[in-house]
């Protein structure tokens, strides 16, 4: 399977990671060693499976709506190097 | 006090129960001994205060009768699990500023058991590693020839219960995690059936494979480990809330086995020492009386690739979170949000766990999700199946943990060679059973591991059939 420049471009802008000229061959070549391997799937027919998303059925499970204080916001934005009145900081947005 | 760390758990609950040694001696000892062996870099964080008081407090509690049931023991946790006011990297620069808000429920439930925390281990950066080479924090050595690979991604764990600066330690397996490098270290380590225990303050990678065990001297070791471990927690909405077996009574019990052997698997063995002490392996264990069958697993052959599109998407997803702006690092030349996005990931993030977002970010993409992700997730249904079938005859199923011994570090440059070091234990994962790996015998002077897998909840009986084994032969024991 054959990885083109805009295949790299569009994973780089949805993965929003930079990809540089230096590293970009031997990263194709990476991914297209392992897309190789995935392409090994091909080979079973499963026009009749269903698709398991997840190992074990009905784990899904409700607890009671009843608030807890175990996590401090003060304690989580201090996380943060950019806050201010209990809100994160980004650069400007809107002009 | 060097032979304190060499007993096994078992021999050090009792030791600290009849008084014979304090828990302040056995952690002593233990810290002793992990300043000694710095250079394995089994630790990225050693708490030696923290663990003098909490022994303290152990000592008491047994001298007034009140000790609970791993009161003294000293362990260590792999850095992907949570501690509250400490620094958790999971392996990684994004996260080497980050000290948890909050505990990993693995942690609070081994605390509130007794159990005296050392450190947290090295580790592959987010746990995407089969070698420990892609931690931040440099690769850990195995204590058996340190030119040699721990394996990962927990070596820092296994190394650790190897070179004895631990009683156990915890661990994670995604893919093979725990049960890779104990098979490379010559230790016994589990991963309990997906669910079993809860994921709570444990950094995520793939959400629907991700699951925490144990590593551990030997298996009885790591039964009362494991238990204390286990449990539904309402926090996690996939923890199972079913019954916590006594696997401390269960690893010990008087149980039939009936073994089951894909065939043709173990006869496309490409490693005659790995086929040989297999075999070996499965012949002591006829010869005390569990039966032998022969079982197919068709579709197992398709578990790499399966797993090479499902782990990659599920981490290019939870791996999203980190966006520069509340934890993690924070890229300082940014003029524009999108600036602040791209060059805190960049920045952030090692070449391995970039490959595995950019996989996973191209097979979801439109165009490509019928294609790999969806048909992925049809293979893991035909797995799945197949082991559902295999376990209407059988009570446990055997193969090797690994295709071959340690391996030379820097010695893998090719990602697909790597990750066939997983080709045996993804099948679990991708089930969501539990499977185990006891030292077996050795390829090329290294350990090599024998990977037993259980239906589902059957921790206790693999656990018992791993302990029949160790009781018939020393592959497991060190000093």
């Amino acid at each position: 399977m054959k990885i083109t420049e805009q295949d790299l471009k569009n994973i780089s802008l949805l993965s929003k990671i930079k990809i540089d000229k230096e590293t970009s061959d031997s990263l194709v070549e990476d991914l297209e060693s392992i897309l190789t391997m995935v392409n090994k799937m091909d080979e079973v027919d499963t026009s009749k499976i269903n698709p398991l998303t997840h190992p074990i059925e009905n784990t899904q499970t409700l607890r009671e709506d009843i608030e807890k204080k175990d996590i401090e916001r003060e304690k989580l934005q201090e996380l943060s190097k950019e806050k201010d009145s209990g809100f994160y900081l980004t650069p400007k947005v809107i002009e | 006090m060097s032979e304190l760390i060499n007993l096994s758990l078992t021999d050090q609950i009792l030791g600290l129960t009849d008084k014979s040694f304090s828990s302040k001696e056995i952690t002593g000892a233990y810290l002793n001994e992990i300043k000694k062996k710095k250079s394995l870099n089994c630790f990225i964080s050693v708490f030696e205060e923290e663990s003098e008081e909490k022994a303290l407090i152990a000592d008491e509690n047994i001298a007034k009768n009140k000790a609970r049931p791993l009161e003294g023991i000293p362990i260590a946790h792999k850095d992907i699990f949570c501690i509250k006011d400490k620094k958790t990297t999971c392996g990684s620069r994004m996260l080497s500023n980050f000290i948890s808000p909050y505990s990993s429920e693995v942690f609070s439930k081994l605390d509130a058991a007794g159990a005296v925390t050392l450190g947290k281990t090295n580790m592959d950066e987010f746990a995407m590693g089969s070698s420990n080479e892609t931690s931040f924090y440099g690769n850990v050595l195995n204590p058996i020839n340190e030119k040699l690979s721990p394996g990962g991604s927990s070596g820092g764990s296994a190394a650790a219960v190897r070179a004895n600066l631990c009683s156990f330690a915890t661990a994670t397996d995604t893919g093979g995690s725990i049960r890779q490098p104990a098979s490379f270290c010559g230790v016994t380590g589990i991963k309990p059936t997906y669910g079993r225990v809860s994921r709570w303050g444990m950094i995520a990678f793939a959400s629907s494979l991700d699951q925490a065990g144990i590593i551990a001297k030997n298996a009885k070791d790591a039964a009362i480990a494991l238990k204390y471990m286990s449990g539904f927690d309402q926090k996690d909405s996939t923890s199972l809330n079913e019954e916590v077996k006594d696997l401390q009574q269960e690893v010990d019990a008087d149980q039939e086995h009936i073994i089951g052997i894909p065939k043709e698997l173990i006869e496309n063995i490409k490693n005659d020492q790995v086929r040989d002490s297999f075999k070996n392996a499965i012949s002591i264990l006829e010869k005390d009386g569990a039966k032998i069958e022969e079982i197919n697993l068709p579709h197992i052959e398709y578990s790499l690739p399966a797993y090479y599109v499902i782990a990659p998407a599920e981490c290019s997803a939870n791996l999203a979170r980190y966006d520069g702006i509340r934890f993690g690092h924070r890229s300082e030349s940014v003029s524009s949000l999108e600036d602040l996005y791209v060059n805190s990931r960049t920045e952030g993030f090692g070449r391995e766990v970039k490959n595995r977002i950019f996989i996973g970010t191209f097979c979801l993409s439109a165009g490509y999700y019928d294609a790999f992700y969806n048909k992925a997730l049809k293979i893991r249904n035909l797995i799945k199946s197949d082991f559902d079938e295999a376990f209407k005859k059988v009570s446990s199923i055997a193969m090797p943990t690994c295709s071959n011994s340690s391996f030379e570090l820097g010695s893998i440059s090719d990602p697909v060679e790597m990750y066939e070091q997983d080709i045996y234990t993804i099948p679990a994962n991708l089930a969501g059973l539990p499977a185990l790996s006891i030292p077996s015998g050795t390829a090329d002077e290294m350990p090599i591991g024998l990977q037993l897998i259980g239906n589902y909840l059957e921790e206790g009986r693999i656990l018992n059939l791993a302990n029949k084994f160790q009781k018939l032969t020393n592959f497991h024991e060190f000093k």
